[in-house]
């Protein structure tokens, strides 16, 4: 699956981004299928709009994206779900757990959606992130660094082509962010998908294809 | 895979479904139930009514569907007998006629009966004899027929003569009252025409009818004695024989009085009360689609609440890569169970009456349906569908305003 970007400018950065040159706003760029995007975003530049845009959960733009024949806006919710659901997966730099599920019912709700990976599979990574003892656990009372992990895991359960990640280290340590981002990249490779991961800083947990200002 | 979605379910409950406020839900759920409960009643009265009207054999009694029409004699027709007699034309507007679904012609003799009972009795009169087709015919005797070689005639008077004759004649003569068996058991003969041209026939009553004051004998011997005794290929009727949907239909009433036509005043009392059960049906119904129309709206408005309470659950679900096709589809397999629960109890409680009016209504010698007929079931159906139609609706819609 082919990712095209046409001309984006979010409205409420449009001001904002007249003043500089970014190598994502106002271009038109292809990603092509496989590719590993490094996008080096500092506060303020709109790396959590972007993500946001491309996932489908803002309008609020000018321009369009396209993921193959999927196009921003104008798809149906319908579609948007099957985007969702196959096509592309996402961390957000906000977790979005279900505060009032377990750790291992969040996953589960993702797991079952599809069926792709298996509980063991799923269980397995648990443990490989150290928090398989947190299971069963309601997501409210663990620490921010262990719901990141969740929400690491809970994005590896579905088929993806594309796998979107905002800031999905924000608060590990070395040691789990080496872990995380090798069982990440083991998944991907494993789907033959592309990433494109948003940070603050420049990094190399992954051996990126491209990196991009934004 | 079926462990497995039960597992899915269970989740998905907890996220969208929380069980506060429950009290309005049933508080809607009675309200539904009562409402259609009372819609499938004042269904039921209507239906009920009607079943009474259409005449089963049973009714009959009541002269209900069936009546004898005859042109009223007034001092002007007085002097000419011809003009009561029904012509072709007018048997074939009262066949239009409003709620009739069936007209026959009582073809009366035209030639001289002359009866003698059992020459010990010494007992003879002159009468005479009429004929109606066999389908208008409330009892028909086994050996109701006759053909040309056939001497024997059987016939069929009226249960109204004999009660003439038991409780009015009898009593005041000192004569015997006489039972239907011992009436049957008399042989008697039948001398018909007059000169040379005469028969001698055997006859005897086979039966008695409820709903045609009459005497009457097979058709085909009114038929053939006109033609050999009287020379009259095919008389017109003086009577009609009607049968009608609905006696208290005021079409069918006001085109009987347009035409001056009579028949049994007393078949035109459910007029009234047809009047009546209109009045009691409309009003149930009327309440039912008021309670209807609150418990759906009491209904809605919680499905809505709950959606609403689970805005954030059901946003998230849907970024997740859920579908609202598929979280619509999980709502409605909670909530439209609930209604058929209501609709089955409702349903139960229809039954349950309307077995209770058939036993109740038997001891009058009426006949009514053990069991709700298809308008009872219909309007069942179509409020439900209804209710399913407006619910999924309201679950779609609130779904989809959280997938903007």
């Amino acid at each position: 699956m082919q990712l095209s970007l046409k001309q984006i400018i979010p409205t409420p950065l449009r001001e904002r981004i007249n003043a500089y040159n970014s190598g994502i706003w106002k271009q038109s760029l292809n990603f092509f299928k496989g590719e590993r995007i490094f996008l080096q975003a500092p506060s303020g530049t709109g790396k959590t709009t972007l993500v946001h845009i491309l996932y489908g959960l803002r309008t609020d733009f000018e321009g369009m994206v396209y993921w193959d024949a999927y196009k921003l806006p104008g798809s149906g919710v319908e579609d948007l779900s099957k985007l969702r659901a196959m096509y592309v997966s996402v961390i957000f730099q906000d977790l979005r757990l279900f505060p009032e599920l377990t750790a291992w019912e969040n996953l589960e709700i993702k797991r079952q959606l599809t069926g792709t990976v298996s509980e063991a599979d799923m269980e397995g990574w648990m443990a490989r992130l150290g928090i398989k003892d947190k299971s069963d656990s309601p997501a409210r009372t663990l620490s921010y660094g262990e719901q990141q992990r969740v929400a690491i895991i809970r994005a590896l359960l579905q088929p993806f082509e594309w796998l979107l990640m905002d800031e999905p280290f924000s608060h590990l340590d070395h040691a789990n962010i080496e872990k995380a981002a090798a069982l990440i990249n083991e998944v991907v490779q494993h789907n033959g998908a592309g990433m494109i991961m948003a940070d603050l800083d420049d990094n190399d947990h992954f051996p990126y294809t491209r990196k991009i200002w934004l | 895979m079926a462990v497995k979605q039960r597992h899915l379910k269970k989740l998905l409950r907890k996220l969208l479904l929380s069980s506060k406020g429950n009290s309005r839900l049933w508080a809607a759920l009675l309200a539904l139930c009562i409402g259609t409960t009372l819609l499938l009643l004042s269904v039921m009265i209507w239906w009920n009514f009607q079943q009474l009207l259409e005449g089963k054999a049973d009714n009959d009694s009541l002269g209900s569907t069936f009546m004898t029409i005859s042109k009223k004699v007034t001092d002007e027709n007085m002097a000419q007998p011809k003009t009561t007699l029904f012509t072709p034309g007018e048997i074939d507007a009262v066949k239009n006629a409003p709620q009739v679904r069936d007209v026959g012609a009582l073809t009366s003799n035209r030639f001289p009966v002359y009866a003698t009972l059992n020459a010990s009795f010494g007992f003879a009169t002159e009468m005479f004899l009429e004929a109606v087709p066999d389908r208008f015919m409330d009892k028909k005797p086994e050996d109701w027929y006759w053909q040309p070689s056939s001497m024997q005639v059987p016939i069929i008077i009226s249960s109204d003569f004999l009660n003439l004759y038991n409780y009015g004649f009898a009593l005041s003569k000192g004569l015997p009252q006489l039972s239907e068996n011992s009436i049957q058991s008399l042989a008697f003969e039948l001398k018909v025409g007059a000169g040379e041209n005469t028969a001698t026939y055997r006859a005897h009553v086979a039966g008695f009818s409820d709903r045609i004051t009459s005497v009457l004998v097979p058709q085909a011997f009114i038929d053939y004695c006109n033609k050999a005794y009287a020379n009259q290929e095919s008389a017109p009727p003086s009577r009609l024989i009607v049968r009608v949907a609905d006696p208290s239909d005021k079409a069918f009433i006001q085109y009987l009085q347009a035409n001056n036509y009579t028949t049994n005043s007393e078949q035109l009392r459910w007029n009234r009360l047809r009047g009546v059960v209109e009045i009691v049906s409309s009003a149930t119904g009327l309440l039912a689609l008021l309670l209807l129309g609150i418990g759906a709206l009491v209904f809605i408005l919680f499905i809505e609440l709950t959606i609403a309470r689970a805005q954030h659950s059901l946003s998230l679900l849907l970024q997740l890569g859920y579908s609202p096709r598929y979280l619509g589809r999980f709502m409605m397999q909670h909530f439209f169970p609930l209604l058929l629960l209501t609709a089955a109890v409702s349903m139960a409680i229809a039954t349950l009456v309307q077995s209770a009016c058939a036993d109740w209504i038997k001891q009058m010698h009426l006949t009514l349906p053990e069991y709700p007929g298809w308008p009872i079931w219909a309007a069942l159906a179509i409020s439900m569908l209804i209710l399913l139609v407006l619910v999924s609706r309201s679950i779609v819609m609130a779904i989809r305003r959280t997938a903007r």
